[in-house]
């Protein structure tokens, strides 16, 4: 989803708009907060029904089927790939091509190796017993931590379309901003973990 | 053509009239003509309501009004009006007036919510659960053995006792309201809601279920029966005492059925009913219909499709696929299984033995 | 006199490259096309929920009826209330806006162009999907806020409310993609000197329902995912047998949909905030509150949801606390409509059609706002609710209100859209006759609810005392079809003789009447500099300029801004018009979504066919993704350098 503003005249560093802040970076933030209500909203949907799972006869506890050492692990890769992401964006600014594909393509690794814990973590507790219909718990923690990865996809999917169509002029104002808000996605979907981490499986 | 403020006029008084007119006719499920405390305060707290609201629209259609008529543009006008883009008092006026107004009206609301939210420790405990598409009704302790008394359709209450109903459903949600005792409360599967009234007067009233339940929603209905107290006692006696051994014949559509004759067929599995239907004193005892027991003394059949009488209870035995769309009991009784398994008079011996189960209670009016 | 036709001597006109013929709908990116698309598919579904309208009131003109199976009138309602909502209302509203927003700030385009069209096409195959339901088993018929557990699989068998979840997701995500698109352009793509104090109301109206869009559908997306996963996975998020929670069902939907409520209705409330001052001469009263108490009911309008639950039985301090908050919603509404009526004080009114439509709209909406209050009484509402005094209600704020007030805004603008006046006298006729035939068929509904109709039933006993004032709604829902036929009657007619309409028919103030009707496609030219609120205004009129700009509601203006109000941008004069390039990216992205679409909708079914479906969705998805990136790459400013 690559939008410019065509209306407005070719300025040197950024297009003229009302607020000074580019189009597609405002679409993004605007975008970032319509999916920030989708993950409240499963995210309330979890803490509903964590109580009545509870109180079921077929209960399932949360503590004995989530690994926390397996999702640190996780958890930390996510946020390294933020770490790299940030430096990848200030090497396409420079225009440092090598470092530049150096760290785009280290956060996409990233990404990737969560999706692949996120893939054996499902395969595991599915082998455990707890599915979308075992109980309460297994229908709230699929569904929400199963669309948080489907967004981890689709943000590697992202970076990787982003590196193809800027990696021979990464510092051109447009491709720049290409990689910020990516980026600024990226991030998001790494602060929903950090949520998801927190509240789901450390709480 | 002009926006004529006769034309409004007219509208304004036949809309009038209209009101009065309702008004002047209470029928059977009126909320205007409350009969019970819950339904009585409710309809108190819209009365003033009603007056700021006729007021607040007279008002604000008169200015309307008025500035169409008076500052209407007259033909071949190019003046320019004067260019007023606001003023600050009178902003602060008309947003402080109608916060004033809506100020009053939750004064109000709140006392009436927290009289009408109010469960005395005495009140008569019943307990209504909803299914598709009829009321279950249960009598804690009131039945033989301190088991509950289960009844469905009719909802006997004493007068001027309060009576708190304990609301549940069996499948979707249902909503429960008798329009003159009292407002809705919804059924919900999984959580258990309360509703406390007081009927102030004998009376059959009408009732339905409110909220759309599925296909057959608009024929899910039940009459609450508010009798005296002595009658209410009575009624429990005879409700919870089974009904005795079925004797004498009765005429439907020309056919001669016995109720002895009837009670057989009722009783053979091979016919279905026992294994939905519950007769106290005998071994039908399935779960899934209305408790028939008494079934003669009901005000209607099939949750309010029919009023009762032995020819429409035939009529429903035949056609209830026709009668009420989608109910359970249709599945089974279809005009092939009707034809290979019940004949005519097999159904008047049936409706003989429904029919004599009856209780004796003096019916008070329809409301 | 246009001020793109006096100036275009000056500039580079653009090469515009758009299609002919049918291609050039199929691939537009113009945002005037994507508005008309809007307009004319939401037009066709309007009518279409009309006439299930129609065959549910006709089925209840009299007690006993046997017009219509229980089953078909329960699809008829449930589709009639989605398809208004859904496909027909809140389209209509979005149309008018992708049509005028840019035009009324000064801008070429919308912010996204490929977006904007990516959200008609997800939006008109939304609401087919929901029609195909018809004819693959049944129609949803759960009705339009398809409360749990009777949407579950054990209760409503058929696909249809499998095809209510897509399609309500597929114009739901056209919804989403839509306000993110009006949020940047309002923001971000303002003509100079158009500061947001200077904005249209029409224009502040769209940014605060696109804001009230983006937060309150995707709470809606939730609940019909967890429905569907419900539905064909396994879970039991609304399974009460299981745990689930079906009041959770009602707590996300209204959550939802009270907001929806705004969404439909402020749009209208800024169309009546344009023609009232245009029709009455003056500048609109209160500018800063109307615009503000427009943000008020938005902001309220989160904190009301449970107003539709009262007898859900959630404790008296709940229900106290939703029922405060939604009679403070009284208060800006109110002072809406006594800034509107304080703007026709001393006006000199001219009584135009779409100045009859806007004064109905103030009318019948007081009546929707007065039986609004009684609902929102817990005590009361519980009487009320479920029956056919809310069906009233709402079709007070709805038809009384937002219908009329894009009756009201479609006579106001279809010259500058289609460069033809429609007939003012049939608009009038038609005015009246839908007044009457509306209040004859919404008003009776109030009595019969008090009468203890509830709503939603497909018959009715004969002696409740309900059939005159079904007779009289029937009869008039009947006259009501009339009333759109003239109307569309005088559609047809005018677009082929109607007389040819001036830029500036009205004597208007806003942006959109400086440019020729129908704009062209590059709507401005010469970028235009803003000085006031009314920046025609300030040309016409240059003696009212002191008045226009001056007293302190407008904001704060400096010397030189009051010396001229409205000029174009004299240095770059010579800056070459960048147009988007026609694109079927748009269109095969949402073909692509609609057939994975429709293997969801079958994959616990028919696991294989479904699945390959929903693999070739994907593809043509990504394909036409491929091709999206492709031509913005190529379209993009940047490219030449």
């Amino acid at each position: 989803m690559s939008e410019s503003s065509m209306t407005r005249p070719p300025t040197a560093a950024a297009h003229h708009t009302s607020l000074g802040v580019d189009n597609r970076k405002l679409g993004v933030w605007t975008f970032i907060g319509s999916e920030t209500m989708f993950f409240a909203t499963l995210i309330t949907t979890y803490f509903v029904f964590a109580p009545v799972n509870r109180a079921r006869p077929d209960f399932q506890d949360p503590r004995k089927f989530l690994d926390i050492e397996l999702t640190t692990v996780l958890a930390s890769i996510l946020l390294a790939s933020s770490l790299t992401m940030v430096l990848a964006l200030s090497a396409s600014r420079r225009g440092d091509r090598r470092s530049f594909t150096t760290w785009l393509l280290a956060t996409v690794g990233l990404g990737l190796a969560f999706i692949g814990g996120q893939v054996y973590e499902f395969n595991h507790l599915y082998h455990e017993g707890l599915t979308l219909s075992s109980s309460l718990f297994g229908t709230t923690f699929f569904v929400l931590t199963g669309f948080h990865g489907a967004h981890v996809a689709v943000g590697v999917i992202w970076l990787l379309s982003v590196f193809f169509k800027v990696r021979a002029y990464p510092d051109s104002p447009e491709n720049a901003m290409d990689v910020e808000i990516a980026g600024l996605y990226w991030h998001f979907v790494d602060l929903v973990w950090v949520a998801i981490f927190v509240l789901v499986y450390l709480i | 053509m002009r926006i004529l403020p006769g034309t409004l006029l007219r509208a304004t008084i036949l809309i009038a009239l209209l009101v009065i007119l309702t008004a002047c006719s209470a029928g059977p499920g009126d909320t205007y003509d409350p009969y019970g405390d819950n339904a009585r305060r409710i309809y108190e707290l819209l009365i003033p309501i009603w007056w700021m609201a006729l007021g607040v629209f007279i008002v604000v259609e008169g200015l309307l009004i008025y500035a169409i008529w008076r500052f209407r543009r007259r033909p071949g006008s190019t003046a320019m009006p004067a260019q007023v883009h606001g003023n600050m008092q009178v902003e602060i006026l008309w947003t402080i007036a109608p916060a004033i107004i809506v100020l009053v009206i939750a004064v109000l609301t709140f006392r009436t919510q927290a009289e009408n939210a109010v469960m005395p420790e005495d009140a008569l405990r019943i307990k209504a659960i909803g299914h598709q598409w009829w009321f279950e009704f249960q009598y804690p302790g009131l039945g033989a053995e301190g088991k509950p008394l289960v009844t469905a359709s009719d909802m006997y209450i004493p007068v001027g006792r309060p009576v708190t109903v304990v609301l549940e459903s069996q499948d979707v949600i249902h909503n429960f309201w008798v329009p003159k005792l009292a407002g809705k409360t919804y059924m919900i599967p999984g959580k258990t809601n309360f509703l406390t009234f007081t009927a102030e007067q004998p009376g059959i009233y009408r009732a339905v279920c409110a909220e759309f339940c599925g296909e057959a929603h608009a024929l899910m209905r039940f009459r609450v029966i508010a009798v005296d107290e002595a009658e209410f006692e009575r009624w429990i006696d005879q409700k919870k005492t089974p009904p005795a051994a079925p004797v004498g014949t009765l005429t439907v559509n020309g056919l001669t059925g016995d109720a002895a004759r009837g009670q057989a067929i009722f009783l053979d599995a091979r016919k279905q009913c026992i294994a939905c239907h519950v007769v106290e004193g005998t071994n039908a005892r399935g779960l899934i219909g209305p408790n028939l027991t008494y079934y003669g003394s009901r005000q209607t059949i099939a949750a309010g499709v029919l009023p009762y009488s032995p020819e429409n209870l035939a009529r429903w035995l035949r056609e209830a696929p026709k009668l009420k769309p989608g109910n359970l009991m249709s599945r089974v009784l279809t005009p092939q299984w009707i034809r290979a398994n019940l004949s005519d008079q097999e159904i008047a011996d049936l409706v003989a033995y429904l029919d004599s189960m009856k209780v004796s209670v003096a019916l008070p009016p329809e409301r | 006199m246009a001020i793109a036709e006096r100036t275009a001597g000056t500039v580079s006109i653009p090469v515009v490259n758009v299609r002919p013929g049918w291609a050039g709908w199929l691939s537009t990116t113009d945002h005037k096309r994507i508005g008309i698309m809007y307009l004319v598919s939401a037009f066709v579904f309007f009518l279409i929920g009309g006439i299930e309208a129609l065959l549910m009131r006709i089925q209840l003109g009299v007690p006993d009826n046997t017009f219509l199976t229980p089953d078909v009138y329960n699809q008829l309602f449930t589709m009639h209330g989605t398809t208004m909502i859904f496909l027909g209302l809140m389209p209509l509203n979005v149309g008018l806006g992708n049509y005028l927003v840019p035009l009324m700030i000064g801008a070429r385009d919308m912010a996204f162009p490929r977006l904007n069209a990516l959200s008609i096409w997800l939006f008109i195959f939304g609401g087919l999907m929901l029609y195909v339901s018809f004819f693959v088993g049944g129609a949803p018929n759960v009705g339009w806020f398809a409360y749990a557990p009777l949407t579950q699989k054990q209760y409503s068998p058929t696909a249809g409310v499998d095809y209510w979840i897509i399609g309500i997701g597929l114009t739901g995500v056209a919804s989403i993609a839509g306000a993110l698109n009006f949020i940047v352009t309002i923001l971000n793509m303002r003509a100079p000197g158009m500061t947001l104090n200077r904005m249209p109301l029409f224009v502040w109206m769209q940014l605060v329902v696109a804001f009230i869009l983006i937060f309150a559908f995707p709470v809606l997306t939730v609940a019909t995912i967890q429905l569907l996963f419900d539905r064909h996975f396994g879970t039991r998020f609304f399974l009460p047998n299981l745990g689930g929670d079906v009041v959770l069902w009602q707590h996300l939907f209204w959550f939802f949909g009270h907001p929806e409520v705004y969404i439909l209705i402020l749009p209208t409330m800024g169309i009546i905030s344009e023609v009232l001052p245009t029709f009455s001469r003056k500048p609109i009263f209160g500018y800063a509150f109307v615009a503000y108490s427009g943000v008020a009911i938005g902001f309220l309008g989160f904190l009301v949801w449970a107003h539709h639950m009262f007898a859900v039985g959630l404790g008296p301090l709940a229900n106290a606390f939703f029922g405060a908050a939604s009679f403070l919603v009284a208060v800006p509404t109110g002072v809406k409509i006594f800034n509107w009526l304080a703007t026709m004080w001393q006006g000199s009114l001219n009584l135009t059609t779409a100045m009859h439509y806007a004064i109905g709209f103030i009318s019948m909406f007081i009546i929707g706002g007065i039986s609004g209050v009684t609902l929102a009484s817990p005590p009361i509402n519980v009487q009320q609710t479920d029956s056919y005094y809310v069906v009233a209600h709402m079709h007070y704020v709805l038809f009384g209100g937002a219908i009329q007030g894009i009756f009201a805004g479609i006579f106001y603008w279809f010259p500058k859209m289609t460069g033809r006046m429609l007939d003012e006298r049939l608009g009038k006729w038609q005015f009246w006759l839908m007044l009457i035939s509306f209040n004859l068929t919404f008003f009776p509904m109030h009595l019969s609810g008090n009468a203890g109709m509830p709503r939603r039933i497909y018959t009715y006993e004969a002696d409740m005392g309900w059939n005159l004032w079904n007779l009289i709604s029937t009869t008039g829902s009947l006259l009501l079809a009339v009333a759109f036929l003239l109307f569309l009657w005088n559609v047809v007619t005018s677009i082929r003789r109607g007389p040819i309409a001036p830029a500036d028919p009205w004597d208007g103030a806003t942006l959109e009447w400086a440019v020729s009707s129908p704009p062209p496609v590059y709507n401005f030219a010469v970028t235009p500099r803003v000085r006031s609120r009314r920046p025609l205004w300030d040309q016409k009129y240059p003696h009212l300029r002191e008045i226009n700009s001056g007293h302190g509601m407008s904001g704060a203006h400096n010397e030189s801004e009051k010396r001229d109000g409205f000029e174009h941008e004299t240095s770059p004069a010579m800056e070459p018009i960048h147009l988007p390039s026609p694109t079927y990216a748009p269109l095969i992205v949402s073909v692509g979504i609609m057939i994975l679409g429709f293997g969801i909708i079958y994959l616990s079914d028919f696991g294989l066919i479904a699945a390959s479906a929903m693999i070739v969705g994907l593809l043509i998805m990504a394909f036409g993704i491929l091709s999206w990136v492709r031509i913005s790459h190529v379209d993009s400013p940047h490219h030449a350098h």
